[in-house]
């Protein structure tokens, strides 16, 4: 967590702005999400954007495909190296993703939620079944537990060129979840990365499941408010 | 205005934390309202965005080549199976015929190789059972064949039984007496078997015999002049005893007495010496 705000001093302001307490009102008004660090393009067009990639993948447009997967591959990269933690299943994986955005495009809807968030759904349930298989989930998360859902101070270091590709919306992201008391942060990292149902994140933090579900609503909701209304 | 409870629930439907009936639950009230929908919506976008919170990290180059050949390859597929799809209908026809023979013909054989297949199954269990009638008559006849036999020599055995029951009634039984003063306790018991034409004679106590001499039996029968000659016979010079079956050497009637005499050695057609045993 101290390396997140160390790295991101832009969410400093956002970060103190909040306390830890379960209890504290979780309900920021939308116009809070707008002071949120926001080099992104507008929401709004990325999504539109997305969408209409998606349509054009759905016609077999090839080179919309490779503008798409140019577009999602690297944070769901991360994203499922960071569930499997095993480079070669990753790629496995993310491929097996963009396979089925190719063959299922036409099933997008974007009035469930953004074309990003249809592929990180792909993605992520691929990447958790795939930990739920090798049952070596409690292995994985012990071994990669860091102290926030950013960087640890151990993680390796993008490259210069990933440093600049590997966008604003990681800031962004970042900057919000520092905005959250950290146990909404573990909370909310175990549910997502994790795979974890309620009660197995219950067990793993020796809290009792009615805590677990308030801090990942209360996360969540935060994170919603801190966020730009759509990467 | 969504309720805390529904909130709770939004986020962790979200995050597919929902299961069951629980999960069922939620969707159908997710399906009835729409401020409801739009909040998953929305925490949806904001649980994928975690995404970027992850360690950085880039998927190496080879993987888009793969990917792309991936799809190139699924192009190529989906291109012949588009093309398959758009052929005319009398072109559809046309192809599909020799399959659509091929398929009767395959149908056919099938069947009536079924059929030769159950004919000669249904042949081979009727030679089967033709074998096992074959062999239980035959099992059949054997014993029934065994039964004749058994039954054949029962009944003879039977026969032999009840015709020696007939013949022993017949039978001539006579004990003889000594008629030697010199050796009161000789004695001899005769049986006759008139249907056999033939007796035993058991004796006891004789004398001794000299060297010229025999013992001869007669049988008297009153069909004849003379008894009828049964044969000689000597004794054991110390016991006096000797048991001989003799055969009449004329055909018997009927008996009326026996007697043994004294002779010369060989025996005499007709009884010349002294009488030793008599009896009726």
């Amino acid at each position: 967590m101290s390396f997140l705000l160390s790295a991101l001093p832009d969410a400093l302001a956002c970060a103190a702005c909040v306390d830890g307490d379960d209890r504290e009102d979780d309900r920021a008004p939308r116009a809070r999400r707008m002071n949120a660090p926001d080099a992104a393009p507008p929401p709004t067009d990325r999504d539109a954007a997305d969408a209409q990639l998606l349509e054009r993948v759905a016609r077999g447009d090839k080179t919309a495909f490779a503008t798409l997967y140019d577009r999602f591959s690297r944070p769901l990269f991360a994203l499922t190296l960071r569930i499997v933690a095993d480079s070669a299943e990753a790629q496995d994986i993310v491929h097996d993703a963009f396979l089925t955005v190719w063959d299922k495009a036409a099933a997008f809807d974007a009035r469930r939620g953004s074309a990003f968030t249809w592929v990180v759904t792909l993605v992520r349930n691929r990447a958790i079944d795939r930990v739920r298989q090798r049952r070596r989930r409690a292995e994985l998360l012990a071994e990669s537990a860091p102290a926030d859902l950013g960087y640890h101070e151990d993680a390796p270091r993008p490259a210069a060129d990933d440093a600049s590709a590997f966008n604003d919306d990681a800031r962004v992201v970042r900057a919000a979840v520092a905005t959250l008391p950290p146990e909404q942060q573990r909370a909310l990292e175990l549910a997502f990365f994790g795979g974890l149902t309620q009660e197995q994140i219950a067990q793993k933090l020796n809290e009792p499941l009615g805590t677990v579900k308030a801090r990942i609503r209360r996360g969540l909701l935060k994170l919603r408010a801190a966020l730009p209304r759509r990467l | 205005m969504i309720a805390e409870r529904h909130e709770e629930l939004a986020a962790l439907y979200a995050l597919d934390l929902l299961a069951g009936a629980d999960r069922t639950q939620f969707e159908a009230e997710l399906a009835a309202d729409p401020a409801l929908r739009a909040l998953v919506a929305e925490l949806r976008d904001s649980a994928a965005a975690l995404a970027h919170a992850a360690p950085p990290a880039g998927p190496p180059a080879a993987l888009r080549e793969r990917l792309l050949r991936s799809v190139e390859t699924r192009t190529v597929s989906r291109s012949k199976e588009d093309e398959k799809i758009l052929r005319p209908p009398p072109s559809i026809f046309r192809a599909l015929l020799p399959w659509a023979v091929a398929a009767c013909f395959a149908l056919a054989a099938g069947w009536l190789g079924q059929l030769y297949l159950s004919s000669r199954t249904e042949a081979a269990l009727l030679r089967d059972e033709k074998t096992f009638a074959e062999l239980a008559l035959q099992s059949a006849r054997n014993q029934l064949e065994a039964e004749r036999i058994v039954n054949g020599q029962r009944f003879a055995t039977l026969d032999r039984e009840l015709k020696a029951q007939g013949d022993l009634a017949n039978f001539k039984i006579a004990a003889l007496t000594s008629m030697l003063n010199n050796s009161p306790q000789a004695l001899a018991v005769a049986v006759w078997n008139p249907a056999q034409q033939q007796g035993v004679l058991q004796v006891e106590k004789l004398p001794a015999l000299a060297a010229d001499k025999d013992y001869q039996l007669w049988v008297v029968d009153p069909a004849y002049p003379n008894p009828v000659d049964g044969g000689t016979f000597t004794v054991d010079p110390q016991s006096g005893a000797q048991r001989v079956t003799f055969h009449p050497r004329q055909p018997i009637k009927a008996v009326n007495a026996f007697a043994v005499t004294l002779e010369r050695k060989g025996g005499v057609p007709k009884a010349e010496g002294p009488f030793v045993l008599f009896g009726k």
